[in-house]
């Protein structure tokens, strides 16, 4: 049975559609890669999913989540999804936390929210879920405020949060573009693992096709608002469809190359 | 506290201004060295002297007292009229900030007719009303001052609205009164701070300028705006009667601005982060 099914979700504002009547489905415990350059509308779909269009977006198609239609869903039943069936990590891990709350309020928020946890029965799971990220001296670090942590502790955190209530779809937004190289590789392997660990099923959203290729099965390409290709990364790699996927898979290989050859230029 | 002090001058300064303020207002209560109200024939326009410290008007009342006493009703009205705007100015602010985009524009335009109604107009229309009074005073200063602040307020709310991190919380579910208690309110915290303080001073100002019309508190009871107002027929002959209110009036502003930078000082979490 699908855990979500995209069918041909439109959204547009005022005449300019951003997506363009894309569809894909998601199984419990799938994983897929969304890739685009920016404006291809890969944000604005993991957005759709959560609810969470600027006002002035109109929406059409459908989109199934565990059975239920959310396309016209109300915001407040849509927040009931929110944080609890459906997790969502960003792009920028300083901006997406409150600057003058404490870590441990606001890891403890979904629990408050949607468990009716008291502070501090939120504050002991917070705990819990700080070990979980594999953050280091967890107790510190629920007193600290977010200027005080580093990018890859802000994105475990982040990460902390989307996670708190166990949701059955992580949507990852670029969770890795604004981390320092080695610091990628290891948010990425805790994605990877908490997933697994969680059976949750993730739409893992990036401009980064190696980034992508280590995290899904499936890779769904998109391009000015489409789908363009939906294909398993092994496919996509040999034989890819589309000319954006053939130019986004050599750009992938030079670097590749380039690599292997110690950084000599050609 | 010692901490938010350290190197911030204005917020020492404002400080020191503002307790010097309400050390005329306690000092009102015990004692004064005359009776702000005594009028002495034999004492008109005294100079400097150690009976007259400050000197007197043309009544021969001390002038040092009615400073003394004149900080009440100043203090009382900057007071009543800060709370007045903030509660109202931060209310409506907040409300237009949170509502749905189509119900935004015709409140925001009610706010901006609102602002340009000049407040000595209002203040003139309820004193037309009602009589001139400290409370007719207070309520057109009031009012006029909480269309600024709701301006300011819905501003400052919208950009914290569309913070990466009002989105982070949608996406974690909560609601739009969770929002405004978790994140907007404590987010706003500074800014409202900053606002009082300047709604104090504007306060403060306008408090004067009415008593100066004869629209604020009516004679006799001290007041700085009127005895500025009424030092104005001697000012050839005495212009030290107007030189005292004038300076304690600067005081009370200056302060109550000084007070607003530095606690922007103290809440920017850009010097904030510079800490270890």
């Amino acid at each position: 049975m699908s855990l979500l099914v995209v069918d041909n979700l439109t959204i547009s504002f005022g005449h300019k559609a951003v997506v363009d009547g894309i569809s894909f489905a998601l199984t419990a415990g799938e994983r897929i890669g969304v890739i685009g350059e920016s404006g291809s509308g890969k944000s604005m779909t993991s957005l759709a999913i959560m609810g969470l269009l600027p006002e002035t977006a109109t929406v059409s198609g459908s989109i199934t989540f565990e059975g239920k239609e959310l396309i016209g869903l109300s915001d407040k039943e849509h927040s009931k999804l929110r944080g609890d069936r459906m997790g969502m990590v960003f792009q920028e891990p300083l901006t997406a936390l409150n600057p003058l709350m404490r870590i441990g309020k606001q890891i403890a928020g979904p629990l408050m929210i949607h468990r009716g946890a008291s502070l501090k029965d939120g504050l002991v799971k917070a705990l819990e879920l700080c070990e979980k990220v594999g953050l280091p001296d967890p107790e510190r670090i629920l007193r600290a405020y977010p200027h005080q942590l580093s990018g890859g502790q802000r994105q475990r955190i982040g990460l902390a949060i989307a996670l708190a209530c166990e949701p059955a779809l992580l949507i990852a937004d670029e969770p890795t573009t604004a981390l320092d190289v080695t610091v990628q590789r290891e948010v990425l392997n805790l994605i990877n693992s908490l997933v697994t660990l969680e059976k949750s099923s993730l739409i893992f959203v990036t401009h980064d096709l190696p980034v992508v290729s280590v995290m899904t099965e499936n890779i769904a390409v998109m391009q000015l608002g489409k789908i363009v290709e939906n294909a398993s990364v092994a496919a996509l790699f040999q034989s890819p469809q589309h000319e954006y996927s053939k130019r986004l898979i050599s750009a992938a290989r030079l670097a590749e190359d380039a690599f292997s050859q110690g950084g000599e230029k050609p | 506290m010692r901490k938010m002090l350290k190197g911030n001058i204005s917020l020492i300064a404002g400080l020191s201004m503002i307790s010097f303020t309400f050390f005329l207002l306690i000092l009102s209560y015990i004692w004064t060295p005359f009776d702000p109200l005594e009028v002495d024939p034999k004492a008109s326009f005294a100079g400097l002297s150690a009976t007259h410290v400050l000197g007197a008007d043309n009544f021969g009342r001390d002038i040092l007292s009615q400073i003394i006493v004149g900080s009440r009703v100043t203090l009382l009205v900057a007071a009543l009229s800060v709370t007045i705007a903030m509660s109202l100015g931060v209310s409506i602010g907040l409300t237009i900030a949170v509502a749905k985009r189509t119900y935004q524009s015709p409140m925001i335009y009610a706010v901006n007719i609102a602002l340009a109604f000049p407040a000595a107009l209002l203040a003139i229309i309820l004193a037309a009303v009602y009589g001139a009074s400290t409370v007719t005073a207070v309520s057109a200063i009031g009012i006029a001052t909480s269309a600024a602040v709701a301006q300011v307020t819905r501003r400052t709310a919208a950009g914290i609205l569309a913070s990466d991190f009002v989105l982070a919380a949608h996406a974690s579910g909560s609601g739009t009164w969770w929002i405004v208690r978790k994140h907007l309110l404590p987010n706003l915290r500074a800014s409202l701070l900053i606002q009082a303080s300047a709604a104090v001073s504007i306060s403060v100002l306008a408090e004067s300028s009415l008593s100066y019309l004869g629209l604020g508190t009516p004679p006799p009871a001290p007041s700085w705006g009127r005895m500025l107002a009424s030092s104005q027929q001697y000012l050839f002959v005495n212009p030290l009667l107007a030189i005292w209110p004038g300076i304690v009036i600067v005081i009370v502003v200056l302060g109550f601005n000084l007070f607003g930078d530095g606690v922007r000082e103290a809440f920017d979490p850009t010097l904030r982060r510079s800490e270890p």
